[in-house]
């Protein structure tokens, strides 16, 4: 007897050819795209360099940083553009030479050289602070010993010069502060893609539908009034998240309200409108809740949130930035922990925008056609 | 340009509708005109089309061709003149009673609670109205579903087999309410394959894979089988007087009835013949006895001489 209603059971997957294609397709495409992009092997990043003294000496230290492949460098103005640069998320770590490096060295007195990391991601941290190692390098610093004349009375450092690490934002490493924005993304995905992605799919299963279209209602009030409290719903939910991560985690508040509330309602209406295409592509509930959950597996794993963008090769880096939840993640954290301002926010803000306007634009088209 | 006409008021017109899926036509060019007040039954076996047609007409799903008027008006502005009971229940089953009276009620705009107390009442419905909708039995589904349809007093209803899988009793009750309905000037266009219940039309039409074979009165439907005769012969289930008497031309339509077979002939066909055929086979003579041709012997006889037959 059992043995006839597993049969029956598998009949009945058999008949629903797309929930089949999503059960085997879809853990097929994610295993390759996780094995390719999950390599967590940081590699080129962002280093806002400045060298005040150009001299032969220093430009050791950056011959070494470079040949290492890790650092990607690029030069600034001012000390302080460093620490801007970091904070507008354009480089993740940086690197000052101060102008009287080589004389500090030519004396024995050991300059010191600065080395700025971002804090945000603890991960990423301890990455850099462990290849910045290429800068105090045997062979960067072989040749910059000195002797004096009076070599006999002077004691020699072990090290020509100090690499001090300062960690910008998040100076304690606290990896709260690092998991518990982003995870507010996640739940508000959770809840508005499953709410909304039911939605239209559960009256057309329900045939309430049916009794719907008849009535004068056109189909984009019944649309939107459908998403309306959806929207109430996941947006109250950030706050409500995001107040427990104030309360108990101590996580800071941001920089700017009004930008919060800005990145809450254009991703909400991003995660709205993902679940209204969902649901309109979608026949069956069972499909719509596939799709949902085979979204929000790659846009956990590939939005930053666990893993820093940098350690994404960046062939598959282009699949990251076609998630909304990268740029949340993104705006999110240098709100929150690098108290970064709009100005340097801007594109992340302009592409989430982008996004929900795309996604918008192809549930209309959609929902013209099956409703 | 399609104004009422006052000595004939026509309140539904339905003109070629046509509705493909893929290559295959569904509804081939669907007409019916059915006058202010009327009861029109649409007949015919399941997926004819019936449910597509009825659809059509409430403007639910596009048409590939052809026109419907409400009152002379096209049906996507004539939205509030008309009511659509489904064939599966459409309302809320979290909702209760009440809530589902009162949302689709304000789909039309109507506030008016009173007349929706009214209406719970008239269906017996008010002993339930804090109810969940998904505690109804199915009789009562069908009452609340009218009730909705209702809500904002349409002029024309759409009933998809409204009484299918009903009671006697119930569906009794559910005909003497779309008579007076009828009476109080509403137009019904009904979908039914209970042949007792097209008998209860003014208008009919039979459709068969899409296409109409037959429209009018019960009576012209009647006739649509042709010049035909009716007998019966007391004689239990025997297979082998079955197959003798489809294996002949004239002989339209054999069905069993407990101890009574139903034999539909060409009026050519004599009596006389038909006991030789049954005597010779059963070793015994018998006496057919003449009956009327009622709506059930054209209903399968039409639905026989479609591909879908035999």
């Amino acid at each position: 007897m059992i043995a006839a209603i597993v049969k029956k059971e598998l009949l009945q997957l058999r008949r629903d050819p797309r929930l089949l294609g999503l059960i085997v397709v879809m853990p097929v495409l994610l295993l390759l795209l996780f094995g390719i992009a999950l390599k967590l092997e940081p590699k080129s990043v962002a280093m806002a360099y400045l060298d005040e003294d150009q001299s032969i000496f220093s430009n050791l230290i950056k011959t070494g940083i470079w040949s290492d492949g890790y650092f990607q460098l690029y030069e600034v103005e001012s000390r302080e553009d460093i620490v801007a640069e970091i904070r507008a998320g354009r480089a993740r770590a940086g690197m000052y030479i101060p102008g009287d490096f080589s004389a500090l060295l030519t004396e024995n007195r050991q300059p010191h050289v600065e080395f700025f990391v971002d804090g945000t991601m603890p991960s990423l941290t301890t990455a850099m602070k462990y290849n910045s190692s290429a800068a105090t390098d045997d062979s960067v610093t072989n040749d910059m010993y000195f002797l004096p004349e009076d070599a006999d009375n002077v004691v020699i450092a072990d090290e020509p010069f100090i690499l001090d690490t300062i960690i910008l934002f998040n100076p304690d490493e606290i990896e709260t502060w690092y998991f518990l924005p982003g995870i507010v993304g996640v739940l508000v995905m959770q809840i508005a893609l499953i709410l909304t992605g039911i939605s239209i799919v559960r009256e057309r299963e329900k045939h309430t539908l049916e009794q719907l279209l008849v009535t004068p209602v056109s189909k984009t009030t019944f649309v939107i009034g459908k998403l309306l409290p959806y929207v109430f719903i996941a947006l109250l939910d950030f706050y409500f998240i995001l107040g427990v991560g104030w309360a108990v985690f101590d996580l800071p508040q941001p920089s700017s309200q009004l930008m919060l509330l800005l990145l809450a309602v254009l991703y909400v209406a991003a995660m709205i409108a993902l679940g209204l295409l969902i649901s309109l592509l979608s026949q069956t509930q069972q499909q719509a809740m596939f799709v949902a959950i085979f979204i929000m597996i790659p846009s956990i794993l590939l939005s930053g949130l666990i893993f820093p963008l940098e350690a994404i090769p960046a062939s598959v880096r282009p699949i990251c930035y076609a998630i909304p939840l990268t740029y949340f993640v993104e705006i999110i954290r240098s709100l929150l922990i690098k108290q970064t301002l709009f100005v340097d926010l801007l594109r992340d803000y302009a592409a989430l925008a982008a996004f929900t306007l795309v996604i918008t634009a192809a549930a209309i088209a959609r929902f013209r056609k099956t409703l | 340009m399609h104004a009422a006409n006052p000595i004939r008021p026509v309140a539904i017109e339905a003109r070629g509708l046509v509705k493909r899926y893929g290559d295959r036509r569904v509804v081939d060019g669907f007409s019916a005109e059915v006058g202010r007040g009327q009861i029109f039954g649409l007949l015919g076996p399941n997926a004819a089309g019936k449910t597509t047609v009825i659809r059509m007409l409430c403007g639910i799903i596009e048409r590939d061709g052809g026109e419907v008027l409400i009152d002379g008006a096209d049906i996507d502005r004539a939205r509030k003149r008309i009511g659509y009971v489904a064939q599966r229940f459409g309302q809320y089953e979290e909702l209760t009673i009440w809530e589902n009276l009162r949302f689709y009620a304000e789909m039309y705009g109507v506030r008016d609670r009173q007349r929706l107390r009214t209406l719970l009442q008239r269906y017996g419905l008010q002993a339930y109205a804090a109810k969940p909708a998904a505690i109804l039995s199915g009789g009562f589904q069908r009452r609340l579903a009218l009730a909705c349809a209702l809500a904002h007093d349409p002029e024309v209803l759409f009933l998809d087999e409204p009484t299918a899988g009903i009671d006697p009793v119930t569906r009794k009750l559910l005909w003497d309410e779309f008579y007076q309905l009828s009476a109080s000037g509403k137009t019904l266009f009904v979908t039914t394959h209970y042949m007792e219940e097209a008998q209860r039309c003014q208008q009919l039409a039979f459709i068969e894979q899409g296409r109409t074979i037959a429209a009018g009165t019960p009576d012209t439907i009647r006739r649509s089988l042709g010049d035909v005769a009716v007998y019966t012969v007391r004689l239990g289930f025997d297979p082998a007087v079955h197959a003798a008497l489809q294996a002949e031309p004239a002989v339209l339509l054999v069905n069993q009835f407990g101890g009574e077979l139903r034999i539909v002939v060409s009026r050519d066909f004599p009596g006389a013949r038909l006991a030789g055929i049954i005597g010779d086979i059963r070793g015994e003579p018998v006496e057919p006895a003449s009956a009327e041709l009622n709506l059930e012997d054209v209903f399968i006889g039409l639905t026989q001489n479609g591909d879908s037959g035999r």
